[in-house]
């Protein structure tokens, strides 16, 4: 199955969304500056002193200034990383900084105008005054700007983990969905339906009873994957309507034998554990040997847990094209409910015979419980329990 | 038109029989439900068409078609739901049923092999031709996932890989469990020419010929391949080219 890797967009993706905001920043940070500018320049005409030089020559050099030391800061902004705190860390950040941002660009500005340009002190005020009055206004320029800037990249964030968010939730639901319909190999039911087709003129009393099998089989594998854990009896059943029908397809080629203790019957297992191993069994047990094998299912309760144990004729040197994920999936499942208590066991013997085994510790409650939640479930169950309870047993022991 | 029905389960054979009434033309010579028993049935009743179960005991259906002696008859698979093999149709228009069979569709693939088998006039028919290839016969190959009808004039060049034979043709260029050799018996020697040991070139590829070092040539096949042909192969090359 081919795997996307989720969350993680590709990067040519992302490289184009790198030069977006590459663009944007630069469209912003001249289109800002030139509207400063125009703002400053506005002002200054309406509220001219008379005797006033250089006056646009020091707009124009606040502007450039400005320009130039906001897209150095940004620099520095990116390298230390200030981009991905929360707006908490970022206040007094954005404080400071536009704080050392208005030094630089007062004394900058005052540097090159009187001391390298040398125009003549032309205010009325003290230097001193006019040099705190510049220092204020740079720190409201600074952390306007630097607001703005911040501001921007914390919605972007905000967006960015929104999708994350959505991203993640689907990939979830997705897993679910590839759990629920690998429950049941789409292969077997395909084949089933084209036997049972073939069978509805040879014997059609078997084949209804095949349609009210393969019913059970399905509403089985779609209800049970809700459940933490089934009673083993309603696990049996279902494998036993599995297996009528798959003598439906392979005839005399697949013979079973059940071996069943009656105090198993009560205990809890995971839905589809039995099920399985049994396809297991079947597909790689019956289905490539000409001449078919039987298959064994064998229950027992040792001391606190329960043995389960699915033979069929093959070998494991041969594996027959097994990618082993059904086994993993239901190993990884036992693993998450009963943890290290519960083993699930793949060996051949003796040589020419797999055997499958699983020991799943009895937990009275758990079983009890499970019995409880099936009872509890809706009304479908009823249903279920009708269906089967008028089923011909053709594969009880 | 003969068929043999070739699939391990009793009941899909007698469900296709059943469905293959309505078409008096197809005449259901036999029944197998393994490859090796196929392969008895086939070689004893020489059916003109196959239809073909891919996944059974033994040999899938793969397996034996890559094992019969072309040329191939017509081949229908039938599968019930098998992402592997239908991603090895997905590279032809091998004609496929998806199992259980819709009669609509067993129609369509009927009336694609008639016309199929109406096409090549005066060719003769499957049961009467020689043991040579036409270059209207097909092989089968595959290769990992994917899966050819190769059309024998198709083919531009064989080389030889040790006891397999790598097949050149279209865009691809997969093994065939065959050796050299023994391909080349089945070949055709008016249009195929063993250029050399390694390989063999099909004269209806060729695009031009140029001379090569010490009385060799070179040919250069449509497509971009070129193959070196010494002296004594160039010299049993231009005797046939004049004839």
């Amino acid at each position: 199955m081919e795997s996307v890797a989720i969350g993680n967009p590709p990067t040519a993706d992302r490289g184009l969304r790198q030069k977006g905001r590459e663009r944007l920043y630069v469209v912003c940070q001249v289109a800002g500056w030139a509207f400063f500018l125009m703002v400053q320049v506005l002002f200054t005409g309406l509220f001219k002193e008379k005797d006033s030089t250089g006056v646009e020559w020091a707009i124009f050099q606040t502007v450039a200034e400005g320009l130039l030391i906001t897209h150095y800061a940004r620099h520095w902004l990116t390298k230390w990383g200030w981009k991905e705190l929360s707006w908490r860390p970022l206040i007094p950040r954005i404080l400071g900084m536009a704080a050392l941002l208005s030094v630089i660009w007062s004394a900058v500005g005052y540097g090159i105008y009187y001391g390298l340009l040398r125009f003549p002190w032309s205010s009325k005020f003290h230097p001193a005054a006019v040099l705190s009055v510049s220092l204020f206004n740079g720190l409201a320029l600074m952390s306007s700007w630097l607001c703005i800037y911040f501001f921007y990249h914390l919605f972007d964030r905000y967006n960015r983990l929104q999708i994350e968010q959505l991203r993640l939730t689907t990939s979830v639901k997705e897993a679910e969905l590839r759990a629920l319909k690998s429950q049941i190999n789409p292969h077997f039911i395909f084949n089933s339906l084209n036997s049972l087709r073939g069978l509805i003129d040879e014997n059609p009393d078997r084949a209804r009873q095949a349609v009210t099998q393969l019913a059970n089989l399905l509403r089985y594998s779609l209800q049970s994957g809700q459940l933490e854990t089934v009673p083993f009896e309603d696990e049996l059943q279902t494998v036993n309507d599995y297996l009528a029908l798959e003598q439906v397809r392979h005839e005399e080629r697949l013979r079973v034998r059940l071996d069943i203790a009656p105090g198993a019957l009560n205990l809890a297992i995971p839905p589809m554990l039995l099920q399985t191993l049994v396809e297991n069994a079947v597909k790689y047990g019956i289905a490539p040997r000409r001449e078919g094998g039987e298959i064994a299912i064998i229950a027992r309760c040792e001391r606190d847990e329960l043995h389960l144990q699915v033979t069929n004729p093959g070998s494991l040197a041969a594996g027959g094209g097994s990618t082993g994920v059904g086994l993993r999936n239901a190993a990884e499942r036992l693993r998450l409910l009963f943890g290290a208590r519960a083993t699930l066991d793949l060996r051949e013997d003796p040589p020419g015979r797999v055997v499958a085994e699983v020991l799943v510790p009895i937990e009275k409650e758990s079983g009890a419980a499970a019995r409880e939640a099936v009872a509890a479930r809706s009304q479908h169950d009823s249903v279920r329990s009708a269906l089967r309870a008028d089923k011909p047993q053709a594969l009880r022991p | 038109m003969k068929a043999l029905l070739i699939d391990d389960e009793r009941l899909a054979r007698s469900e296709l029989r059943r469905l293959l009434a309505k078409h008096p033309d197809i005449a259901i010579v036999g029944e197998a439900a393994n490859s090796d028993d196929a392969r008895l049935r086939i070689a004893e009743l020489v059916p003109d068409l196959l239809f073909l179960d891919i996944q059974m005991p033994g040999d899938d259906g793969f397996a034996l078609l890559e094992s019969l002696d072309a040329p191939l008859p017509q081949v229908i698979f039938t599968t019930a739901y098998d992402e592997f093999a239908l991603k090895a149709f997905e590279f032809n228009a091998l004609d496929y049923l998806m199992k259980p069979v819709d009669p609509v569709r067993l129609a369509a693939a009927l009336d694609r092999l008639r016309a199929r088998a109406e096409r090549p006039a005066g060719a003769p028919q499957f049961a009467e031709r020689t043991a040579r290839l036409a270059p209207e016969d097909k092989v089968f190959v595959r290769e990992g996932e994917r899966c050819w009808f190769v059309e024998v004039k198709s083919i531009r060049l064989m080389e030889s890989e040790g006891n397999y034979t790598r097949v050149h043709f279209g865009d691809a260029q997969p093994q065939l469990f065959r050796s050299l050799n023994a391909m080349e018996e089945r070949l055709d020697p008016k249009c195929f020419f063993r250029a050399n040991r390694r390989q063999i070139i099909n004269l209806a590829w060729i695009d031009r010929i140029e001379p090569w070092f010490s009385g060799g040539l070179l040919v250069h096949l449509k497509g971009g391949l070129k193959v070196e042909l010494s002296r004594r192969q160039a010299q049993a090359f231009r005797e046939q080219m004049s004839l």
